[in-house]
């Protein structure tokens, strides 16, 4: 190493141990910039990394929806869809196969929980057959079984179905409607499966009394991929009434559902700017007598004004690189082994079923930077920049009583 | 009851003089060496994982396309913020026209944008 | 001459309302080797005087040279530069940052400089042992008392190794043991080579018998009896 990147070397590493100095000199004052720094970054990072994981999920999952979904709209409202229409698409080339669904919503009263039921014939449905490789235990309905049911993970805890395999369901007409247990979706697919209750179509359509005639959608499997928008193009121009939603529409909900501009989103964001403000604010409201005679004397001491410019810029990036690692860390442990417990309310609100989150965040250098610019640089900014304050102290003041 | 000095095991005895005479940039560096030595070692228990998750993938996928799932079931409050994929536009207003959100999770959950 | 200036002028806040004239026509010269007295009230421009000397600010007009160098042609930096080549300064209440130890607030002119830990300790322990306050390497500047805080001031001054030493009212605050101790080192550091100059209106001072030459400043004029 040449005399000169030696001396340059010794030089900036005396200026960071002054700055490590100064800020163990001032460390209450010093950690609690730091604490509420991390905060910020843990809030914003948790952020990020739960949308990013769900989103990934739903990408994953999604992929393997249905390629053509087909609802009755009426009044701008969904209602039962005609059986009758699966003729109607017969003359449609390029589908595969149309399955009904009778499927819904149902909620018990006395847990105050919410449970998706679903009515299929499930072996006309695709990889149908190998629906019982994704349960824990049992295996699926068939068609002519009557009152067998295959559950998730959060019915049984919410059933409380320890100990025993029978449960009812109130009809609309309050009736009770009685269901064997004889499968159990597996914990891996918590995320998809925990609220369903899964049966055959003609106990779904006796348990919600939906006459004959009439299922909830239709699922259309088309032969070519890549002719989806074409023949569901088709289906609209054939069926008006019918709303018509494709796989790639689906899954861009999901693209949208996690974006900054959703409301807690924004209240993060928010909450990191104010925090930010308040900080720059603090900053940049002045040196303190303190802080001005410490320059003064180390200017007279032979300190150029740019040697204590580097010590504030020095104290600013520890802290903030400090701030930064530790905030993700905190963020990613949260998110992965802590199931994101935090925004729990948020995902899931006054959901009485919760399920376990097994998130796993990938986080990408292009995410990383997106938390730097949106915290370590404004930092930095509001720290260097009246840090030239420093250069109007005069180092005469340091002389004289 | 803690043991004095003198009495601290010899390599800890050493490692404690050694970090006192050291630097203060270095121990800084190596505290930050040790932040990262974390990082790295949640990064490779999160390899191992994705590996786990990986597996239980496939389930997932049987599990979506043999019931034609296409929504991740985490809010089941309301059905919009349960199913927003195919809820109807409508969904969120039912209750009456000019219907204030009142669920929590329609905040976090958007409805699609067509 | 070490230091030589001629015709020296100082004004704050030039052609604005609150223009103050420190110092007019100041002519003084000190011999490598010496020591001087800058007497006067507070008020009369000593710190002024001290501050052109000590290469913290140049002249606003007047020639000053200190240690070969016109001040009024050095840009800030170069100025920078050549004070901590220079100048030791010992500060009126000697200006000492209290959280840092004795020896870090020895070595702070050497930080800026590149020298390493090693050197900076060896630099500070040679001055500590030759101040009789070794012991004290470690402790917390704010613990110590006034007269070995006078001494890590004295120490700071000489880290360098600089030429000149400027002191500003050193015994202000000081009892007049310590102010007589005060003066014997400055009088050791005259025997050495060193030039020095004080600021000072104490009697102890200006009385010594080291003092070479007492300048008296008044109203920022050097007062001719």
């Amino acid at each position: 190493m040449t005399a000169m990147a030696r001396y340059n070397l010794e030089k900036q590493l005396n200026i960071l141990e002054y700055a490590l100095s100064s800020l163990w000199r001032r460390r209450m004052k010093s950690l609690s910039v730091l604490l509420v720094f991390g905060a910020v970054i843990f809030l914003l990072a948790s952020f990020q990394m739960v949308t990013q994981a769900l989103s990934d999920k739903a990408r994953q999952v999604l992929a393997h929806t249905p390629e053509i979904t087909l609802q009755k709209m009426s009044a701008g409202r969904q209602e039962g869809i005609p059986l009758a229409y699966r003729d109607k698409l017969a003359g449609i080339f390029g589908i595969r196969r149309v399955v009904p669904r009778i499927w819904g919503y149902y909620f018990d009263e006395v847990r105050l929980a919410n449970y998706t039921v679903m009515g299929m014939a499930v072996d006309e449905m695709p990889e149908g057959a190998r629906l019982d490789t994704a349960l824990a235990r049992g295996t699926m309905p068939g068609p002519a079984e009557q009152g067998r049911a295959v559950i998730g993970s959060s019915i049984t805890n919410a059933l409380d179905l320890a100990g025993r395999d029978t449960f009812s369901l109130f009809r609309p007409d309050l009736s009770l409607k009685s269901f064997v247990v004889i499968g159990e979706f597996s914990r891996d697919t918590d995320i998809l499966t925990n609220d369903l209750i899964v049966m055959n179509l003609a106990d779904a359509r006796d348990l919600f009394g939906i006459p004959g005639g009439l299922v909830s959608d239709l699922c259309v499997y088309v032969a070519n991929p890549t002719e989806i928008e074409t023949i569901a193009k088709k289906i609209s121009d054939a069926l008006p009434s019918v709303r018509v939603l494709t796989r790639p529409q689906i899954q861009k909900t999901y693209q949208a559902v996690f974006g900054w501009r959703s409301g807690f989103g924004s209240i993060c964001l928010l909450s990191a700017l104010a925090a930010f403000v308040i900080l720059a604010w603090d900053k940049a409201s002045g040196l303190s007598p303190e802080e001005r005679r410490e320059i003064a004397i180390l200017k007279v001491l032979g300190w150029e004004t740019s040697d204590i410019l580097a010590v504030r810029f020095w104290e600013s990036v520890i802290v903030s690189g400090l701030a930064c690692i530790i905030g993700m860390t905190a963020a990613y442990v949260h998110v992965v082994y802590g199931a994101a417990s935090l925004f729990r309310p948020v995902l899931m609100g006054w959901s009485v079923l919760k399920p376990d989150l097994h998130l796993l965040p990938r986080l990408a250098g292009g995410d990383i930077l997106l938390i730097l610019a949106f915290t370590v640089i404004p930092y930095l900014a509001a720290t260097v920049i009246p840090a030239w304050r420093s250069a109007t102290v005069p180092a005469d003041s340091a002389l004289g009583g | 009851m803690t043991k004095s000095p003198s009495r601290w095991c010899s390599p800890c005895a050493t490692a404690k003089r050694c970090v006192e005479t050291m630097r203060p940039a270095l121990r800084f560096a190596m505290f930050l060496c040790l932040l990262l030595a974390l990082d790295g070692a949640l990064f490779l228990d999160g390899l191992a994982r994705r590996k786990a998750q990986d597996a239980a993938l496939v389930k997932l996928e049987v599990a979506a396309s043999g019931l034609g799932l296409t929504d991740l079931a985490v809010a089941t409050e309301a059905r919009y913020t349960r199913h927003p994929a195919v809820s109807d536009p409508v969904a969120p207003f039912m209750d009456h026209p000019g219907a204030i959100e009142h669920f929590p999770t329609g905040a976090f959950w958007l409805p699609p944008q067509r | 001459m070490l230091i030589e200036l001629s015709g020296v002028s100082k004004t704050y806040n030039q052609g604005r309302a609150n223009e103050v004239r420190a110092l007019s026509g100041i002519d003084l010269g000190v011999e490598q080797g010496s020591m001087v007295c800058l007497k006067g009230p507070s008020g009369s421009g000593k710190s002024t005087l001290l501050a052109i000397i000590g290469c913290i600010f140049p002249p606003t007009s007047g020639r000053a040279a200190i240690a070969g160098r016109q001040l009024a042609r050095l840009p800030d930096r170069f100025l920078t530069l050549h004070r901590r080549e220079t100048i030791g300064f010992i500060f009126q209440r000697f200006n000492i940052l209290p959280e840092l130890t004795v020896l870090e607030n020895i070595t702070l002119p050497l930080l800026p400089l590149g020298v390493a830990p090693k050197e900076r300790r060896q630099r500070a322990q040679e001055l500590l042992e030759r101040f009789g306050i070794s012991h004290r390497a470690q402790f917390p500047a704010g613990q110590i008392s006034g007269g070995e805080l006078q001494r890590v001031a004295i120490a700071r001054a000489l880290i360098n190794n600089q030429p000149i030493i400027l002191a500003d009212e050193p015994t202000a605050h000081l009892d007049t043991n310590l102010s007589r101790e005060f003066m014997e080192i400055m009088q050791q550091l005259k025997e050495a080579g060193k030039t020095v100059v004080i600021a000072s209106h104490d009697p102890v001072v200006f009385a010594h018998p080291a003092i070479d030459r007492t300048v008296t400043i008044q109203d920022g004029r050097i007062h001719v009896p």
